[in-house]
């Protein structure tokens, strides 16, 4: 599965069905079906069975759902409300498109545009307030409320509408990287060589708070888990050294500590080891910032040892996303070459 | 013609004020088999002259219209190439900061030598997470944001010169209701409206001379409009621009409906000109709302309507919501009628026009 196809589906926390059938399928073609399951949130759980019994139950993890817009209410003059699933700031949302709906092969989702007051009409305090959410709203061109409601009732869902494309030199922009990324990287691994058990997580919700990555952590009950994540990368725009989080382009990004997981301390030492070894570049994420699911597999059941390895991500959570190719390749290339050196 | 897709074509065109010469061959070609003669001037100004078609009726002076609405597109400008690579922006025309986080953008540059080099950029911010609570209830200032391009720091300084200009990007789509939203609908959508007008034309007969006038730099002052008004040296003008529709966060009296254009009233405005438009669209089904300027009419109406010896306004709104951003709204049909309206009401101006216009 291409990583194009996979950033430009849609899939919000509570509703990846489009993610996880792919998923699904590519991992039933790898192990067989009995080898695949759907746990009680979505989650896809793949276990490839070891053959060293020896070896320690290890578990990738990644993320399918995305950030995006719950519509929750239309105007009397036929404008959409919404709330965001996930962190969203809304000041990436101004003047922005959005697809209302989810594409099927029968209805094509909407097209949405999220306007804001022009700014020949703007107060001073106007221009200096960031406009909350709430007075937000999503334009599809609905005369009024009754048709509003009628083509996007409450409970449909937005998407940022952004197609995957090639960005400078080696980068590219899309929406959704993360945590497509993961998904991506995780299905190329699952031909790694590795002797032990080997399972495969593809987990739900975890923009909405890690709650796919519960259950499945607690299903799993690793010895390790690695998580394969994206991250802010904050780093143009002369941000004083000291607050960028990590380097487009500069590697893989290994965590020795987010907002919610302290990374296992033996676990993050091998695996700079693992990379400095086998020249593949990575770099220490230098920022404490952000959190996923490595949070809550750490302490689900009996607990494991967990380290999150995110790609660079500059405008996270926005409609215009940039990472770069040689990090999303180091991710899995560290991976791969930690499977090999346990 | 189709307005959607003249909208889909015009709106992605190159032309920041003051370098509309693209926008302008484009428009050119788009006037060419509507009308008798069409040039640009040296502001880039597209003049397009159709000859009367009948006699005046008393055999005397054929009138002159200048029918006028503008073809630049606000835009952004390199300021500064910072030692990361990202760029630092400056404004041409009153772009809205608020915009601009996570926007799309394109950098034309004009490197030193070989060819010009159209790059894709993204314009990025500090991280939410990375603001104290002061700070993230603030809205992003141009001065703090700046454009990626995904290059290393080298080869963006071989590329990129400050100076080069920045267009928003935004694919112009179809709506719900004969809608759609895109980017530079102001003031391109206006010239679909003169598109429209000189089509009709050529089933309508006309004893004036009618020149439609894309004109430049309007976003900095109506200064292509000055030149035109000069050099055609028209007897009456209708301008045409956009205006306000409603949105929920508007205030009492600064808009008008989305759904049908608008006639200006105020001091800049011929009354009689203005009454003369209004009784052509009643007459004709067609919807005209009415809106207010009280002194400047922030359009080119404010230096055509003293252009030489001076002209008889009227000024036509076409109303859309979330002006100068990417996704300004529109309904077409307001596009088409108001084609019709400039059509019909050209089409009646004779000799004797101006009989009775000051007393």
């Amino acid at each position: 599965m291409d990583l194009k196809t996979l950033c430009d589906m849609q899939g919000i926390s509570g509703r990846e069905e489009k993610v996880r059938r792919v998923v699904r399928d590519a991992c039933v073609k790898a192990f067989g079906a009995d080898a695949v399951a759907l746990d009680g949130l979505g989650s896809v759980i793949a276990t490839r069975k070891g053959s060293n019994p020896k070896k320690p139950r290890v578990m990738l993890a990644a993320h399918m759902d995305e950030v995006g817009l719950l519509i929750v209410s239309a105007t009397e003059e036929g404008l959409l409300r919404f709330r965001a699933i996930g962190g969203v700031d809304s000041r990436v949302l101004v003047s922005k498109r959005v697809r209302v709906g989810y594409d099927t092969p029968e209805k094509p989702s909407l097209q949405g545009v999220i306007g804001a007051m022009a700014i020949h009409q703007q107060t001073a305090e106007d221009r200096k307030a960031v406009l909350p959410i709430e007075q937000l709203y999503i334009d599809i061109g609905a005369k009024d409320k009754a048709e509003a409601e009628r083509t996007a009732p409450a409970g449909t869902l937005a998407t940022f509408d952004t197609l995957y494309t090639p960005f400078g030199e080696g980068c590219v922009l899309a929406k959704a990287f993360d945590d497509r990324v993961g998904v991506y990287n995780l299905l190329r691994l699952l031909d790694a060589p590795y002797e032990g058990d080997l399972v495969f997580a593809f987990t739900s919700q975890e923009e909405a708070g890690c709650r796919g990555a519960v259950t499945a952590g607690y299903r799993v009950q690793p010895d390790i888990a690695l998580i394969l994540e994206c991250t802010s990368a904050n780093d143009l725009g002369e941000t004083p050294e000291a607050q960028q989080v990590c380097q487009v382009g500069q590697g893989v990004c290994v965590s020795f500590m987010d907002n919610a997981s302290i990374g296992n301390a033996d676990l993050y030492r091998a695996m700079l080891a693992v990379g400095d070894q086998n020249a593949i570049s990575h770099q220490i994420k230098q920022f404490v910032s952000g959190g996923n699911d490595a949070g809550a597999i750490q302490r689900s059941g009996a607990g494991s040892l967990t380290l999150a390895l995110s790609v660079p991500c500059r405008n996270i959570h926005s409609p215009a996303c940039v990472c770069s190719l040689k990090d999303i390749d180091s991710q899995e290339a560290l991976v791969r070459a930690y499977l090999k050196s346990i | 013609m189709d307005i959607l897709t003249y909208l889909q074509g015009a709106s992605v065109q190159f032309g920041p004020s003051g370098h509309e010469r693209e926008t302008a061959e484009w428009l050119k070609a788009r006037f060419e088999p509507l009308c008798d003669e069409v040039t640009i001037d040296p502001l880039y100004n597209v003049l397009a002259t159709k000859k009367p078609t009948v006699k005046p009726k008393n055999g005397g002076h054929a009138p002159k219209i200048l029918l006028c609405a503008h073809m630049d597109e606000i835009a952004l400008m390199v300021v500064d190439i910072l030692r990361d690579g990202s760029l630092r922006i400056g404004n041409v025309g009153g772009v809205d900061p608020r915009v601009l986080p996570a926007a799309t953008v394109t950098v034309h540059c004009r490197p030193d030598s070989g060819k010009p080099q159209n790059l894709l950029g993204v314009i990025g911010a500090k991280a939410p997470h990375l603001l104290t609570d002061e700070e993230r209830k603030l809205n992003y200032k141009r001065e703090d944001l700046y454009i990626d391009l995904g290059l290393p720091v080298e080869k963006v300084k071989k590329l990129v010169h400050v100076g080069d200009l920045v267009t928003l990007n935004g694919q112009t789509v179809g709506l719900l209701n004969n809608r759609a939203a895109g980017k530079t609908m102001d003031d391109r959508a206006c010239i679909g409206v003169m598109l429209e007008a000189a089509e009709r034309l050529q089933h309508l007969s006309h004893a004036a001379e009618i020149v439609f006038a894309c004109t430049t730099q309007e976003e900095v002052g109506s200064r292509g409009a000055k030149v035109a008004a000069h050099t055609v040296n028209p007897d009456l003008a209708i301008i045409m621009d956009v205006s306000h529709a409603p949105i929920p966060a508007s205030r009492p009296d600064t808009t008008v409906p989305l759904d049908a254009p608008a006639a200006t009233y105020g001091p800049f405005i011929q009354y009689k000109l203005l009454a003369r438009l209004q009784e052509t669209a009643s007459k004709n089904g067609i919807k005209l709302n009415a809106e207010q300027a009280e002194r400047s009419t922030g359009t080119d109406t404010d230096d055509v309507q003293i252009a030489r010896e001076g002209v008889p306004c009227v000024l036509i709104d076409l109303p859309l919501k979330y002006m100068h951003t990417t996704v300004e709204l529109l309904d077409m049909n307001a596009i088409r009628e108001c084609g019709r309206l400039c059509a019909l009401f050209a089409s009646e101006i004779d000799e004797g026009w101006d009989d009775e216009l000051w007393i």
